[in-house]
C-alpha cells in the first residue's frame, strides 16, 4: 500500500458518486475538445495561409469584379513571384441547394500560388491542357463519387450560356489533395478561358487576384504599389494578405470563437460547482477518518496533498475520458462536416490545453476540502458521539 | 388514493424544507441546470431572432421576381425589358397612376463592423422611389429619403447600429463616386434594416452595370392576385422568371441558417444537460442518504413507499424548476434584445435581434424538467426501497 | 531522572469558550506518568477524561501549563512537529475503532508506516508481526465491515503499535464490546504493557477494564479526587 492507493481507495468508496462526477467532467471536456477543435479547423484558413500570399479584390467589395487583365499586370509587378485569379461560378451539381465551392481560374497560376496542392503528374497534364477539364479537391470528389475521367454536368445559378442553357459539361481531369490546407480540398476548379468563352455576361472579369511575393517583408510595399497602380480606375483594388482577408471573411459569420468560449466556460462553470461541492461533501463525510489519520501522525499537509491528489485524479481521469471521446467523435464525424469545416480532428494543442484545464479544475475543486483537511482540529473531528 | 397524495405532499414538503441542509449541493444543481437552460435559450433566441428578422420582412402582397434558378437576389439577373413587361401585368397596384413595380440592383459593398473593425459585406440596393413606396411599414427615423439621380443613400437602422460610417450625414466612397447618407429608416427590426438604399440608375453607373437589374418587386392589389401574375409570367416566353411572394422568399431564406443555429443549440444543450443530470443525481442521492433515518422513521410509522418515492421526486423537480427559471431569467436578461449580425443567404450581413419568446422558454423549461425527472426518479426509487430496519438503528 | 517519566503535566489548565460561557475542564492540574506505567483514568461523563487523553496525545492544546514527554516539552510544538512526534511516540485506540472502511485490516495497520522511511518489505513484515500479536494474522485481507467489533478493535490495536510507539492512549477501548471480547482486548493491552514495555493510559467507565491497570486515577470536574494503586 502507498499514498496513491489511499487516494484511489477514497475515490472508490462511493462508486456511484465518483462515476457521476466523472460523467460530468467527461461531458465538459468532451464539449471542450469538440468545440475547440472545431474552432481550430474553422479558423485554420487564417493560420494556414502562407505569409507571402496576398489577395487583391475590388475596393468596393470582394464580390465586385476586377478586369482579368489585372492578373497579368499584378504578375509583372516587382516582387510578385506568381499570380492567379478566381471567379465564383455559382456552380451546383444536380441539387441547386447544395452549391459547389467552384471557381474559374488560371490553372498553371493556381498551382504556382498554391503549392500545397498535390496532383498526380498525369492528371495535372490533362487538367492544364484541356479547357473543359475540372480539377476537384478530394473531399468534393468523394462526396459526389466523381472519378477521374467522369463527364459531369454542372449548372450555374448565376451564369447562362450563349445557347440559353445553364448547364456545362466538364471532364474530371484531376482529383487533388492538400493535406496542409484542408479547406482547399473542397474546391472545384475550372478554366477561366472556358468560362470567358461560354458565359453570356461577366466574361473577362475575376473576383480576386491571388499572388505570392518573393519575401513577406515586401508584402506591405507591394500591396501599396498595386493599390496605387489601380487607383482612380473604374476598378480600384484593395490588397491584403490572404490571412487578413480570410480573418475578415470568417469574422463575417459572427464571432464563433466567442460563442465557443462562452459555451465552454459555461460547461466548466457547471462542473466546477458540481465537482467542487461534491468534493467538499465527500471530504466532510470523512472528517472523523481524517481526524484518526492525524492522530496516527499524518500531518495536515499530507492530508491536504491527499485530497488534492484525489481531486486531481478525478479531474484528469474525467478529462482524459472526455478528450478521448472527442477524439473518437471527431474522427467519425469529420467526413460529415466536410464542406462546412474541413479537417476537423483532435489537435494536440487542444488535447494539451484540455489536460491543463483538468489540472486547474482538480486544484480548484480540491482547494476548499484540502484547506479544511489541513485546518481540521483532531479533537473536533473525533468529537464525542 | 387521497391518503397517498396527502402523504406524498407531506414528505415532499419535508424534503423541500430540508434543502437548505444541503444548500451548496442544491445550489450547484440549480446553477448547472440554469446554465444548460441559458445556453439552450441563447441559441434558440439567436435562431429565432435571425428567422424573424427575415420572415417578418416578407409581405404576402409583394411579388419578387428572380431569374429562374437563381435562388437569391445576388445571383439573379433581369433586364429592363422584363421589368417593363411586368408593369403591364394584371393585378399590379398603382399609386398616382404609376405601377408599383421596382427593378432593383443588389450590389455588395464593404462596411466596417463596429465590434471588430473588420470589413463586412453590406447590401446596397439600387431602387426607384416606387420601390420605396411599394414596401410597407418603412419609416424614416432620421433625415429624408434619397432623391432620384443623386449620390444619396438611406441606411437601415440595423446597419447604422452595427457598422460604422453610415450615420446621418456621413460620406463614403464607392469606386469613383462619393455618397452621402441623407436618411435612416426602420422597418420593425426586419432584414430590410440591414440594407442601404439608393437610386438605381446612380448605383448602376457607379458599379459599371448599366441597364442591369437583379430583381423585380411588384406590389399587387391583393395577395389573391399572385396566381394571375404567375400565369402572366408563365405565358410570356420573354419572362423566364420565378415569381413568388416576398413572404415565401424570405421564409425560405430564413429557414436554412436558423435551422443550422437551432440544430447546433439542441445537441449542445442536451450534451450539457447530461452533465447537469450527473450533478442532479448526485445531489438527490445524497439527499436520500442524508434523510435515511427520517425516511425509515416515516416508513415505520406507516407512510407508504409510493409517497416516499413521490416526495423525493418532487424535491428533484423543485430544484429543476428553480434551475430552469433562473436559466430563463438569465438568458432573457442577457440575450433578449441583443443584436448581432451574420452572413445571410445573399452573402451580406443580416442584422438581427435575439428574441427570447414564451414558446422558447417553455421548451427550455421542458429540458430542465427532463433533467429533474431523470435526476429524481432513480434516487426516489432508492428512497422507496430503503430498508426500514437498519436505517433506524444506525447513526 | 526526567527520562524515567513518559508524561509530566505541570499546572495544566484547559478552558474553552462555548457561546458566552467559558468552561474550565481542568485547572492547574499536575500529573506524572512514569515510563511503562499502566494508568486507568475513570470518572463520570464530562469529568475531562477524554480531554486529558487528547492533551497527552497532543491532539488538543492546553490553555496554560506545560506538558513534557520523556523530558521534552511537547505542548509548544507546532502542528507539523506534533504530528511527527505523535507518529513516533503515541498509538491511539478509540472506542469505535475508527478503522478506514475502504482499507483491509493489513492496510489499516500499515497506515502509520506510510509516515516512516520503511520499505515495502519491512512494512509488510511489521504489519504481519503486529497482526500476529493481536492474533489476527489470518484476517489481514478482510475489510472492517467483514469483522466483529472485537476483531476491529484488535486491528486498531495492531495499528496503534505497528510503528512501535512508547505510549498507547486508549479512549474507552472496550466501551463498544461485550465482556468476553473486552477481556481479550484488555489482555492484549496488559501484555503490551508487561512484555513490550508500553506505557498505557486508558480512559474508561468500566471498573473491570480499569482493574487491569497498575493504578487508577479518579477524575471529577477536572480534579483527581482519588488515586488507587493496584499492584
Amino acid at each position: 500500500m502507498n499514498h496513491a492507493l489511499l487516494v484511489a481507495k477514497n475515490l472508490g468508496r462511493r462508486k456511484l458518486r465518483t462515476s457521476l462526477m466523472l460523467v460530468a467532467i467527461l461531458i465538459a471536456f468532451f464539449l471542450f475538445g469538440c468545440l475547440e477543435c472545431f474552432n481550430h479547423a474553422f479558423y485554420a484558413s487564417e493560420n494556414s495561409a502562407a505569409a507571402d500570399r496576398l489577395v487583391s479584390v475590388n475596393k468596393i467589395n470582394f464580390t465586385m469584379p476586377l478586369p482579368v487583365s489585372y492578373v497579368e499586370r499584378i504578375r509583372q509587378m516587382p516582387g510578385v513571384t506568381h499570380a492567379t485569379s478566381q471567379s465564383w461560378f455559382g456552380g451546383y451539381y444536380q441539387d441547386p441547394r447544395e452549391p459547389l465551392f467552384m471557381f474559374a481560374t488560371d490553372p498553371q497560376g493556381y498551382l504556382d500560388v498554391y503549392p500545397s496542392i498535390q496532383m498526380a503528374p498525369a492528371q495535372k497534364q490533362v487538367w492544364l491542357s484541356d479547357r473543359t477539364a475540372l480539377a476537384t479537391g478530394r473531399v468534393t470528389a468523394e462526396k459526389y463519387h466523381w472519378k477521374v475521367g467522369d463527364h459531369i454536368p454542372i449548372s450555374s445559378n448565376i451564369y447562362s450560356r450563349s445557347n440559353g442553357s445553364h448547364s456545362w459539361d466538364f471532364t474530371v481531369a484531376a482529383i487533388y489533395s492538400a493535406p496542409d490546407d484542408p479547406a482547399r480540398e473542397s474546391l472545384v476548379l475550372m478554366h477561366q478561358d472556358y468560362f470567358d468563352e461560354t458565359v453570356t455576361f461577366g466574361r473577362d472579369q475575376v473576383n480576386m487576384v491571388m499572388f505570392t511575393t518573393s519575401s513577406s517583408k515586401l508584402n506591405d510595399s507591394i500591396a501599396k504599389a498595386i493599390d496605387a497602380a489601380f487607383a482612380n480606375s473604374p476598378a480600384e483594388t484593395t490588397t491584403d494578405t490572404a490571412a487578413a482577408f480570410n480573418r475578415a471573411f470568417t469574422a463575417q459569420l459572427g464571432n464563433i470563437a466567442l460563442i465557443i468560449s462562452l459555451v465552454v466556460a459555461t460547461a466548466f462553470a457547471a462542473i466546477l460547482l458540481i465537482v467542487g461541492n461534491t468534493m467538499v461533501m465527500a471530504v466532510r463525510e470523512r472528517t472523523r477518518e481524517i481526524g484518526v489519520l492525524k492522530t496516527l501522525g499524518f500531518t495536515g499537509r499530507t492530508i491536504c496533498y491527499q485530497i488534492l491528489a484525489e481531486s486531481l485524479l478525478l479531474a484528469v481521469t474525467g478529462a482524459l475520458l472526455g478528450l478521448g471521446a472527442a477524439t473518437l467523435v471527431l474522427a467519425t464525424t469529420s467526413k460529415m462536416l466536410q464542406g462546412f469545416v474541413s479537417g476537423m480532428q483532435m489537435v494536440p494543442s487542444v488535447f494539451a490545453a484540455g489536460l491543463g484545464w483538468a489540472l486547474v479544475l482538480g486544484l480548484v475543486t480540491g482547494a476548499v476540502p484540502a484547506w479544511s483537511g489541513l485546518r481540521l482540529r483532531i479533537a473536533t473531528a473525533l468529537g464525542r458521539r | 388514493m387521497g391518503t397517498t397524495i396527502r402523504q406524498a405532499v407531506a414528505i415532499a414538503a419535508m424534503n423541500v424544507r430540508s434543502i437548505p441542509q444541503r444548500f451548496w449541493m442544491s445550489v450547484s444543481t440549480v446553477v448547472a441546470i440554469a446554465l444548460v437552460v441559458a445556453v439552450l435559450l441563447a441559441f434558440l433566441a439567436m435562431g429565432n431572432g435571425f428567422r424573424q428578422a427575415q420572415s417578418s420582412a416578407g409581405a404576402a402582397d409583394i411579388a419578387i421576381l428572380l431569374r429562374d434558378g437563381a435562388q437569391t437576389e445576388i445571383n439573379s439577373g433581369v433586364s429592363r425589358e422584363q421589368a417593363l413587361l411586368v408593369e403591364e401585368a394584371p393585378g399590379i397596384a398603382r399609386q398616382d397612376g404609376k405601377p408599383l413595380v421596382s427593378a432593383e440592383l443588389y450590389v455588395v459593398v464593404d462596411g466596417t463592423n463596429r465590434a471588430n473593425g473588420l470589413k463586412s459585406n453590406l447590401p446596397l440596393r439600387g431602387m426607384s422611389l416606387a420601390g420605396v413606396a411599394l414596401r410597407h411599414n418603412i419609416h424614416l427615423t432620421q433625415g429624408r429619403m434619397f432623391r432620384s439621380g443623386t449620390n444619396e443613400i438611406v441606411a437601415g437602422r440595423g446597419i447604422v447600429r452595427e457598422f460604422s460610417g453610415f450615420d446621418l450625414g456621413s460620406t463614403l466612397r464607392l469606386g469613383q463616386s462619393t455618397w452621402t447618407v441623407v436618411g435612416v429608416f426602420e422597418d420593425g427590426g426586419t432584414v430590410r434594416e440591414s440594407e442601404l438604399w439608393a437610386d438605381v440608375g446612380v448605383v448602376q453607373s457607379a458599379t459599371d452595370r448599366l441597364n442591369f437589374f437583379q430583381t423585380i418587386r411588384a406590389r399587387l392589389t391583393s395577395p389573391d392576385q399572385m396566381p394571375a401574375l404567375k400565369a402572366y409570367v408563365a405565358n410570356d416566353p420573354r419572362l423566364k422568371l420565378l415569381v413568388q411572394s416576398e413572404a415565401d422568399y424570405f421564409a425560405e431564406q430564413a429557414k436554412q441558417s436558423s435551422d443550422l443555429i437551432q440544430k447546433l443549440g439542441w445537441p449542445l444543450a442536451i450534451i450539457m444537460a447530461i452533465g447537469a443530470l450527473a450533478g442532479a443525481l448526485n445531489t438527490m442521492y445524497s439527499s436520500v442518504a442524508a434523510r435515511g433515518t427520517e425516511i425509515a422513521t416515516l416508513r415505520a410509522i406507516g407512510f407508504g413507499g409510493v409517497p416516499t418515492f413521490a416526495g423525493t421526486l418532487a424535491e428533484a423537480l423543485v430544484l429543476a424548476v428553480v434551475g430552469g427559471l433562473v436559466g430563463i431569467a438569465t438568458a432573457a436578461l442577457i440575450f433578449h434584445g441583443y443584436t448581432a449580425s451574420t452572413l445571410g443567404a445573399n452573402f451580406t450581413q443580416v442584422v438581427f435581434t435575439f428574441k427570447v419568446t414564451p414558446a422558447l422558454c417553455a421548451s427550455a423549461l421542458v429540458l430542465a424538467l427532463v433533467v429533474g425527472v431523470i435526476g429524481g426518479i432513480f434516487p426516489a426509487i432508492r428512497a422507496a426501497r430503503l430498508p426500514i430496519v437498519g436505517m433506524l438503528g444506525e447513526q | 531522572m526526567a527520562a524515567a517519566f513518559s508524561f509530566q503535566l505541570r499546572h495544566v489548565s484547559k478552558r474553552f469558550v462555548k457561546g458566552k460561557e467559558t468552561i474550565s475542564v481542568f485547572d492547574n492540574l499536575d500529573l506524572d506518568i512514569p515510563a511503562q506505567d499502566y494508568v486507568a483514568v475513570m470518572g463520570p461523563s464530562g469529568s475531562g477524561k477524554t480531554t486529558l487523553l487528547n492533551v497527552l496525545g497532543g491532539i488538543d492544546h492546553v490553555t496554560s501549563g506545560e506538558v513534557h514527554f520523556n523530558g521534552q516539552r511537547v505542548d509548544t510544538l507546532n502542528e507539523s512537529r506534533l504530528s511527527q512526534w505523535r507518529a513516533a511516540n503515541v498509538g491511539f485506540i478509540f472506542q469505535f475503532y475508527n478503522l478506514m472502511p475502504v482499507l483491509t485490516a493489513a492496510q489499516n495497520v500499515e497506515l502509520p508506516l506510510l509516515l516512516t522511511k520503511l520499505g515495502r518489505k519491512e512494512r509488510r513484515r511489521n504489519v504481519a508481526v503486529a497482526l500476529d500479536l493481536v492474533d489476527l494474522g489470518d484476517r489481514s485481507k478482510h475489510y472492517p465491515r467483514e469483522m466483529s467489533g472485537g476483531q476491529q478493535q484488535r486491528v486498531a490495536i495492531a495499528r496503534a503499535i505497528v510503528s512501535d510507539p512508547k505510549v498507547l492512549l486508549c479512549d474507552e477501548p472496550t466501551g463498544d464490546l461485550d465482556r468476553t471480547t473486552a477481556d481479550e482486548v484488555l489482555a492484549i493491552l496488559a501484555l503490551l504493557n508487561r512484555e513490550h514495555a508500553k506505557t498505557v493510559v486508558i480512559v474508561t467507565h468500566d471498573p473491570e477494564a480499569a482493574s487491569h491497570a497498575k493504578r487508577i486515577l479518579h477524575l471529577n470536574k477536572g480534579v483527581f479526587v482519588e488515586r488507587t494503586s493496584l499492584s
